[in-house]
């Protein structure tokens, strides 16, 4: 028999500890690379939510056209004689909005279906799974090259709707193998066997031990989702009516001439650095939680 | 417009002094070799901005995007000056004179024309060539929408008869009276009748008879005829081509067209280059990209920045300048509150800074307009007196004087500094554009930014393509957007594009109708305006231009200007300029700016006068 000491002062209560929090501070402070990654993510999520905040609307100026960077324009000016890393900012917004409208549509449509596919089987599954099957051949870029004709796409709500609609059949597909696995655990044969209902087994029981795995699902198509919005703006294949990375892509390109002259270089390259240093970031911190979700990586360790 | 290079090339037209053509076809003469035969300088490269190469179209010229390039194997009898002064002067074409009557028109063929086959040009292909004009429904004033046949109101072309000796006489059909007659028949296509004139039913002339009798049911039976005969017509695919023009094209791919040069043109002797070819482009990036390489020995403008453009200049290029009778301009749907109120669209043109939107939107190719007038400034200029034009507003940018009409008006400021419709609502502007045309894109972005800078928030919208814009503006469906004024030296054309059919005017013979609720109304001005004292029809007085000679249309066009000057149906924010590059490094003696008559034209046509030499 075992005597228990409580170690605690008395008069203090014990330090409340979440394991969770401690491991992901664990697993992101590991390697320095992990760290920067989130820094990064944040920054831009920061950046998309403040930035606007602190610009105000875009100025114009049609005396200083493609002004080559100065202190009071660090990147320089665009077409308009706008300041290109006020378009950076302001454009931020609409990029990460996207972009996080369509994980939230993938997550939504394609975990909900993976889940229930996967827990229910039977005509369920297979009804579930040709609707997958259907929503992975919709092909998504002409499909919003048709929809342009009726949306501006001004809103990232437009966007991310389209996207997350269009995306969300690979998802559905592997949350669907990892339901087909969990399904068969102990504690979920015991679940069923103390009669709980279907609904609480899914949300209760399967949900929390999928979500690991959907997140980076959700991470990595979050990569795929920025490439393909700001590719249909920069290839000018939807009409754009809001300043975002992709406008100013196609702008640079097509308007002013960037492939041609130096002078809106500039104007190009600002864009594609924050594009690849988001996914850059996204890529970093995804290797963090890989290690926080996968035990055999953290016993490596 | 991407931005389209083609739609204002297509649009751009030339004019001024039908300067020293002989002259200068005299000085070219020089150059050529001797009289014997061009055909030594080598390949010509160029893009055709009106036309694309259009992966398995067809070689046929009334095909709607057909691998057929004006000037070079597209022929007409004669091609167009673009002089506002004188609509009807033409530059020789496959017609070497012409002599115009009151009842139609006698033309003397080229000695010596000939197609590429070897055989010569004809009568019959003549006949041919303005019978199929009939069932394309686009050769006239007025031809109906969509390219109907519209009886009494077309071609007006009732016989053509051979004299012999090259000698044609074209009738223009009795009681009609088309000002522009001789320009119609003149700059028709001309095709081979033996490749097109099967395609035609023995009864043409039968048909073309009955849409121009007075029996109304026939026409309108024979109008429906002829117009399904032109979709076949515009659907033959001939096997090879042959042509009349100073070239003939033998081969074309998705990347380019070749075009040889053909022995039996009647000037051979004048055309330098042994080939012709014609790139294929996506954009403009990519015509630029072309002639930083040096590879175009001409270029038609594509909407381009002044970086662009010093660019261009210093891979040697050299500019040439040429009028544009085309305007861009903002305008409005008065069914839509407030822009039914003409203070309102007054204070609108005094915020727009024209000169700061032109300097963003097209710094290469615009100029700002100096008014308001409904034609370009270099017509106004010389049909208005210096009085009339002192009269006009300049809508100088006052936005102390805009806020003034604004309240004169019921409007009110609030703290912020938002203006607020009469009734209260706070008043939010959606400019609308269209994908592609990125003049008007860019342009939207300052126009955007100085109305909300005033208190109007401003958005630009764009729609997704140029055939969904017209259709969704002819239905009424935006308050504002940019619409294209002018269109060509003809006064009663610039007119028709404020005061017709998008304002529910018809016109028939002359003579005007307006009903607010015809389809395709957008404009919805009222039917008369009150200037200067006098009620006036504005769209009755477009409609008289259609009838009255260049020379006595001053007064008119005084009248309309002052009205659309007053009432501000439309802004117009720049007038385009008719840019051309051209490279000096392959071939020489190219037109300058100056020779508008020439400019109006492809460079297929200048070297049918003795320009575009070897080095």
């Amino acid at each position: 028999m075992t005597a228990t000491v409580n170690l605690a002062p008395a008069g203090l209560k014990p330090r409340t500890r979440h394991p969770a929090w401690a491991a992901f501070r664990r697993a992101v402070t590991r390697k320095p690379g992990r760290l920067a990654g989130l820094i990064i993510i944040v920054f831009f999520i920061l950046l998309a939510i403040c930035g606007p905040w602190f610009y105000g609307s875009l100025s114009v100026d049609p005396n200083e056209l493609y002004a080559p960077p100065s202190a009071k324009h660090w990147l320089g000016t665009d077409f308009a004689g706008s300041d290109v890393l006020q378009e950076v900012v302001t454009g931020a917004r609409y990029v990460l909005a996207t972009a996080a409208l369509s994980a939230l549509f993938t997550s939504l449509f394609g975990v909900t279906v993976g889940l229930v596919a996967g827990y229910q089987r039977g005509m369920t599954d297979s009804v579930l799974m040709r609707l997958t099957d259907f929503v992975l051949t919709i092909p998504g870029l002409p499909l919003l090259i048709i929809l342009s004709t009726v949306w501006s796409f001004g809103s990232p709500w437009e966007m991310g709707l389209v996207l997350g609609i269009t995306g969300w059949g690979g998802v559905a597909r592997a949350v669907r193998s990892q339901a087909l696995s969990l399904r068969e655990r102990g504690f979920l044969e015991a679940a069923r066997g103390l009669g709980l209902s279907r609904r609480h087994i899914i949300v209760k029981e399967m949900l929390p031990n999928i979500a690991p795995y959907a997140a980076m699902q959700l991470m990595l198509s979050v990569i795929g989702f920025i490439g393909a919005e700001v590719g249909l703006f920069f290839l000018g294949l939807v009409p754009f009516s809001s300043t975002n990375w992709g406008v100013m892509l196609n702008q640079a390109v097509f308007s002013g001439g960037a492939m041609e002259t130096s002078s809106a270089l500039i104007y190009l390259l600002a864009p594609l650095v924050c594009i690849l240093l988001l996914t850059l970031g996204i890529v970093l911190f995804l290797d963090a939680i890989d290690e926080l979700f996968n035990p055999r990586l953290r016993e490596r360790v | 417009m991407s931005r389209p290079k083609p739609l204002v090339a297509a649009l751009a037209v030339a004019t001024i002094a039908a300067t020293a053509l002989s002259a200068c076809s005299s000085s070219s003469a020089k150059k050529t070799n001797g009289g014997t035969g061009g055909g030594t300088g080598g390949v010509f490269t160029s893009i055709d901005a009106n036309n694309k190469i259009t992966a398995g179209a067809p070689m046929n010229p009334y095909n709607a995007a057909p691998n057929m390039f004006l000037g070079y194997n597209i022929m007409e009898l004669g091609f167009t000056k673009n002089d506002p002064a004188d609509p009807n002067a033409l530059l020789p074409g496959l017609a070497a004179s012409w002599t115009a009557s009151d009842t139609g028109l006698t033309i003397q063929l080229q000695p010596g024309a000939k197609w590429s086959d070897g055989t010569p040009v004809t009568a019959a292909d003549i006949k041919t060539s303005l019978a199929i004009a009939y069932t394309q429904g686009t050769a006239g004033p007025v031809a109906g929408a969509g390219g109907t046949v519209v009886a009494g109101s077309n071609f007006e072309v009732s016989d053509v008869k051979d004299l012999g000796g090259g000698k044609i006489e074209i009738d223009q059909q009795p009681g009609v009276k088309n000002l522009y007659f001789q320009r119609l028949v003149l700059t028709s296509t001309i095709v081979n009748d033996k490749v097109y004139g099967s395609q035609l039913p023995a009864d043409i002339w039968t048909q073309i008879a009955a849409v121009q009798g007075t029996d109304a049911a026939a026409a309108s039976a024979a109008s429906t005829k002829l117009a399904a005969e032109g979709k076949t017509i515009a659907a033959f695919a001939p096997a090879k081509d042959i042509s009349a023009g100073p070239f003939v094209e033998t081969r074309v791919n998705p990347g380019e067209a070749l075009l040889d040069r053909n022995p039996y043109f009647y000037a051979a002797s004048k055309i330098s280059p042994k080939q012709v070819i014609l790139r294929s482009y996506s954009g403009n990036q990519q015509i630029w990209g072309y002639m930083n390489g040096g590879e175009l020995d001409y270029a038609p403008y594509t909407s381009m920045p002044t970086n662009i453009l010093n660019q261009v200049l210093k891979a040697g290029y050299t500019r040439i300048d040429a009028p544009s009778y085309v305007s861009a301009s903002i305008a409005f749907n008065e069914k839509q509150a407030p822009y039914n109120l003409t203070p309102v669209r007054q204070a609108l043109a005094y915020v727009i800074d024209r000169d700061a939107v032109t300097k963003v939107g097209e710094p290469v190719g615009g100029i700002a307009a100096p008014t308001t007038t409904g034609l370009v400034g270099s017509q106004s200029d010389t049909i208005l007196s210096a009085d009339q034009k002192a009269a006009l507003n300049p809508y100088k940018p006052d936005p102390a004087k805009a806020a003034s009409l604004l309240q004169g008006a019921g409007f009110t400021k609030d703290a912020s500094g938002q203006w607020h419709l009469p009734d209260g609502t706070p008043w939010k502007i959606t400019l609308q554009t269209v994908n592609g045309f990125s003049d008007w894109i860019a342009a939207s972005t300052i126009v955007a930014n100085e109305l909300t800078q005033f208190g109007i928030p401003t958005t630009a919208a764009i729609t997704a393509d140029f055939a969904t814009y017209q259709k969704e503006m002819g239905a009424g469906k935006y308050a504002v957007g940019w619409w294209l004024v002018a269109l060509g030296p003809q006064t009663d054309k610039a007119y028709a594009r404020i005061y017709g059919s998008a304002d529910g005017f018809s016109v028939a013979n002359g003579q005007a109708t307006h009903n607010d609720s015809a389809a395709g109304n957008w404009e919805h001005t009222p039917a008369t305006y009150t200037v200067n004292g006098q009620s006036i029809n504005p769209g009755q007085l477009a409609a008289q231009l259609s009838v009255t000679p260049v020379s006595a249309q001053g007064p008119i066009i005084a009248q309309l200007a002052a009205a659309t000057n007053q009432e501000v149906p439309m802004i117009q924010i720049w007038n385009y300029t008719h840019v051309m590059f051209t490279l000096d490094k392959r071939f020489t003696n190219y037109p300058k700016t100056g020779q508008d008559d020439l400019l109006a034209n492809p460079p297929g046509v200048w070297m049918m006068q003795g320009y575009v030499q070897g080095k």
